[in-house]
C-alpha cells in the first residue's frame, strides 16, 4: 500500500536531489518522484496543476536554503495556493539551527522537520505521516 | 546703710556657717597662704574636692608653671600695693583629667603695712573651657569638610539662587563670589534643566527625603563634567523649605567608563551573535556535504551494477571536492572574523581601485564594460590592505558578472565623506536584486540570487565581514533590471583602544 503516490523533491544541490530520489524510489511506500531546483520552479509547477487533484503531489520534501526562492518563501507562496488536495510538506535540510526548527512549526502545512542525510528509518517515519 | 547689710556683716563675723555657705556654694575653693619664708598653704575642702584629692597634695595637683606665675604675681603685689591679679591655674585631677581654675589673688597686710598672707579666690571654669575647646574642634572639623578637595557643597534659596558654595566648587568651575545670588540653573547645561527642576520639586514636596540626580556643568576648561548630586530641602523657622542643600561629586570618569563598558558589551554581544550564526553556518555547510557522503557510501555498497557503482563514485568525488571547497571558504571567513587587531595602513582609494580594474582588465574587455572612476586622487582610507584588495575585487567582479544582457554595461565608481566615514560607491546597470524579498539575505552566507553556476554565495558575506572587522559597514540599493549601488563605509576614526 502506497503512502504517497506523487512526491516533489525541492532541492538545489544536484547530488543531494539525486540521492534523495534514489532512496525514495527504493521504498515501496513512495511512488513517482519529480525534482525541482528551487522553490520558484516547484511553485510554478503547482500553479499549473492547482485545479487537477490527480496531478497534485501528496508529499513535498523541501530544502530551506536555495537560490531564487528559498524554502520559507516557498511556504509563504504555497499557503496562498488553494489546492484541491491536502499536501504533506516535510522540511529536509542540513540546518540544525533551533530558530529554523521553531520557524517551521509556524506553518500548518509542515508536518515534519528532518535533517539530512535521509535514510530508510526516516523514510518510514515520513510514510507514517500519510493520512 | 541698710540694717540688713549691717546685720549680715555682723552675723558672718560670729557665725562661721555664713562664710562657709558663701564660699561652698559660689566658689571653686579658697586659698590662704602664709607669705613668711615657710610659705605654708591652706586650701578649702571645696578645692580638694574639685581636684579629687583627699590629702593636701599640692605638688601633684598644681601646674608648676602656673604656681610660679602666682608667686610672681604675689611678689608684684608685695612690691606694689595697688597691684591685683587674676591667673589661670591648671590642676590635675586625681583621675588624670585637667581642671581649670580662675584665681583672683589678694595680698593681706598687717597693722604695720607688711604683707603677710595671700588670699586666693578660685572659680572652676573647667566646663566652660571644655565647651570652648569642643566648639573650636567642631568648627575646624566642619571647616575641613567644607574645604575638602572632592565634594561640592552648595546651598540655594527657595528660588534657586546660590546662597553658599564651597571653595572646591569655586576652584573647579572657575567662579568667584559674584555667583552668590545668581540662579543656579544658569551654570547647568540647558538639556538638564528639566531634570534639575523635577528634583527640586521633589525636595519641596518631601523635604525629609534626599533626592539624587546627575547633572552636567561646563568645567572651567570648557569641558562638560557630570556630577552626582544629593539635594535636600532645609526647613526654615516656619517649617517651610527655605533652602536646598546640595552635595555633589564628579562622576564624569565613572560615566565614561560605564559608557565604555556598555560599548564593549555591545561589541561582545555582536561578536557572540556572529559566532553563533557562524557555528550554525559551519554546521549547515559541512553537514550538507557529509550527509551526501554518508548516503553515497551506503548506496555504493548496495550498487546493483558496475555502471551504477561508477556513477556513485563520480558523485562521491564531486561531493568531496565541494566539501574541500567549503572548508577553504570557511577558513577565509574565520580569518576575516578573527583578526580585529590587524594593522591598518593609509591607502589612496583611487589608486587601489585602478589596480583592481587592471587585474580585471581582460574580463572587463571581454564584457565590454565602460568603467568611470571619479574618486579624487587624494582620498585616503585607513584599511587592512589585504581586506581592501579582497573587497574591491569582489564588488567589481560581481558588477561585471551580473551585468545586464540587454544594455551596454557600465560601472561608475565614486566617493564622498559622511561624518566619520569615507564612503565608496560602486554603481552598475546590471541585473539588480529584488531587495523587498532579499534585503536580509544579500550579505548572508551561501545565498545566491541568479542561478549562476559559479556563484559560491560567499563573496558578499566575506566582504561584509572584512568591512565590519575594520569598524565599517556596507549598504546596497538595487532594483531588478535597473542595477545596483554598493556603498562601502570606511571608518576613519581610530577605535583600536576598544580592543587594547
Amino acid at each position: 500500500m502506497r503512502a504517497f503516490n506523487l512526491i516533489y523533491i525541492v532541492e538545489d544541490d544536484l547530488i543531494t536531489s539525486t540521492i534523495t530520489e534514489l532512496i525514495v524510489s527504493q521504498n515501496d511506500a513512495f511512488g513517482e518522484v519529480k525534482k525541482y531546483m528551487n522553490g520558484q520552479e516547484a511553485f510554478n509547477a503547482l500553479q499549473v496543476v492547482a485545479q487537477q487533484p490527480a496531478a497534485i503531489p501528496d508529499l513535498i520534501l523541501l530544502d530551506l536554503n536555495m537560490p531564487v526562492m528559498d524554502g520559507w518563501e516557498f511556504l509563504e507562496a504555497f499557503s496562498s495556493l488553494s489546492l484541491q488536495k491536502t499536501v504533506c510538506v516535510c522540511v529536509l535540510t542540513s540546518s540544525i539551527d533551533p530558530d529554523d526548527i521553531e520557524k517551521s512549526k509556524r506553518y500548518a502545512e509542515v508536518k515534519g522537520y528532518f535533517t539530512k542525510p535521509l535514510d530508510g528509518d526516516m523514510l518510514n517515519q515520513i510514510a507514517g505521516l500519510a493520512t | 546703710m541698710s540694717y540688713l547689710r549691717e546685720e549680715l556683716y555682723q552675723l558672718q563675723k560670729t557665725d562661721s556657717g555664713i562664710f562657709d555657705f558663701i564660699q561652698e556654694s559660689s566658689l571653686g575653693g579658697l586659698w590662704y597662704w602664709d607669705l613668711a619664708t615657710t610659705r605654708n598653704k591652706w586650701a578649702s575642702s571645696k578645692f580638694w574636692k574639685i581636684v579629687g584629692h583627699e590629702t593636701e597634695a599640692w605638688h601633684t595637683v598644681l601646674s608648676q608653671e602656673d604656681l610660679a606665675a602666682i608667686e610672681a604675681h604675689t611678689e608684684a603685689c608685695i612690691a606694689n600695693q595697688s597691684y591685683s591679679y587674676t591667673q589661670l591655674v591648671r590642676c590635675t585631677h586625681q583621675n588624670g583629667t585637667n581642671v581649670w581654675l580662675h584665681c583672683s589673688g589678694l595680698v593681706l597686710r598687717d597693722m604695720a603695712g607688711q604683707p603677710y598672707r595671700m588670699l586666693g579666690v578660685l572659680l572652676d571654669i573647667t566646663r566652660q573651657r571644655n565647651e570652648e575647646v569642643y566648639t573650636q574642634e567642631l568648627a575646624s572639623h566642619y571647616g575641613s569638610i567644607l574645604s575638602n578637595q572632592s565634594v561640592y557643597i552648595i546651598k540655594t534659596d527657595a528660588r534657586g539662587n546660590y546662597t553658599y558654595v564651597n571653595d572646591f566648587f569655586y576652584e573647579r568651575f572657575g567662579y568667584d563670589s559674584k555667583i552668590i545670588g545668581t540662579n543656579s540653573l544658569e551654570s547647568i547645561v540647558e538639556e538638564d534643566w528639566a531634570k534639575c527642576l523635577t528634583v527640586v520639586g521633589q525636595c519641596f514636596a518631601r523635604p525629609e527625603v534626599p533626592q539624587q540626580v546627575i547633572l552636567r556643568k561646563p568645567y572651567k576648561d570648557g569641558t562638560i563634567r557630570s556630577n552626582h548630586w544629593e539635594f535636600k530641602g532645609v526647613l526654615n523657622g516656619e517649617g517651610q523649605v527655605g533652602e536646598i542643600l546640595c552635595v555633589g561629586y564628579d562622576v564624569t570618569l565613572l560615566l565614561d567608563n560605564l559608557e565604555r563598558s556598555k560599548r564593549l558589551l555591545e561589541l561582545t554581544k555582536q561578536q557572540n551573535t556572529r559566532l553563533q550564526n557562524f557555528a550554525y553556518i559551519i554546521s549547515h555547510n559541512i553537514r550538507s556535504h557529509s550527509a551526501n557522503l554518508t548516503s553515497l557510501v551506503k548506496l555504493m555498497q548496495n550498487a546493483k551494477s558496475e555502471e551504477q557503482a561508477a556513477m556513485f563514485l563520480q558523485m562521491l568525488k564531486t561531493s568531496t571536492d565541494k566539501l574541500a571547497e567549503t572548508i577553504v571558504n570557511l577558513n577565509e571567513i574565520v580569518t576575516a572574523n578573527s583578526t580585529f587587531n590587524q594593522p591598518r595602513e593609509p591607502r589612496l582609494l583611487r589608486l587601489e581601485v585602478d589596480k583592481t580594474l587592471q587585474a580585471l582588465n581582460i574580463l572587463l574587455h571581454e564584457s565590454q564594460v565602460t568603467v568611470t572612476n571619479d574618486i579624487a586622487a587624494e582620498v585616503t582610507v585607513n584599511v587592512v590592505p589585504a581586506y581592501l584588495d579582497s573587497i574591491l575585487l569582489n564588488l567589481l567582479s560581481n558588477a561585471v558578472k551580473y551585468r545586464s544582457p540587454d544594455a551596454a554595461p557600465t560601472i561608475a565608481i565614486g566617493s564622498y565623506e559622511q561624518g566619520e566615514y569615507t564612503v565608496l560607491t560602486i554603481t552598475d546597470n546590471g541585473l539588480g536584486i529584488d531587495l523587498t524579498r532579499n534585503r536580509s539575505k544579500v550579505f548572508g552566507m551561501y545565498k545566491t540570487f541568479h542561478n549562476n553556476e559559479d556563484a559560491r554565495g560567499v563573496g558578499l558575506f566575506i566582504t561584509k565581514n572584512q568591512i565590519e572587522a575594520m569598524n565599517g559597514k556596507i549598504e546596497i540599493e538595487s532594483e531588478v533590471g535597473v542595477g545596483s549601488t554598493f556603498k562601502v563605509y570606511f571608518n576613519e576614526s581610530i577605535q583600536s583602544d576598544l580592543y587594547s
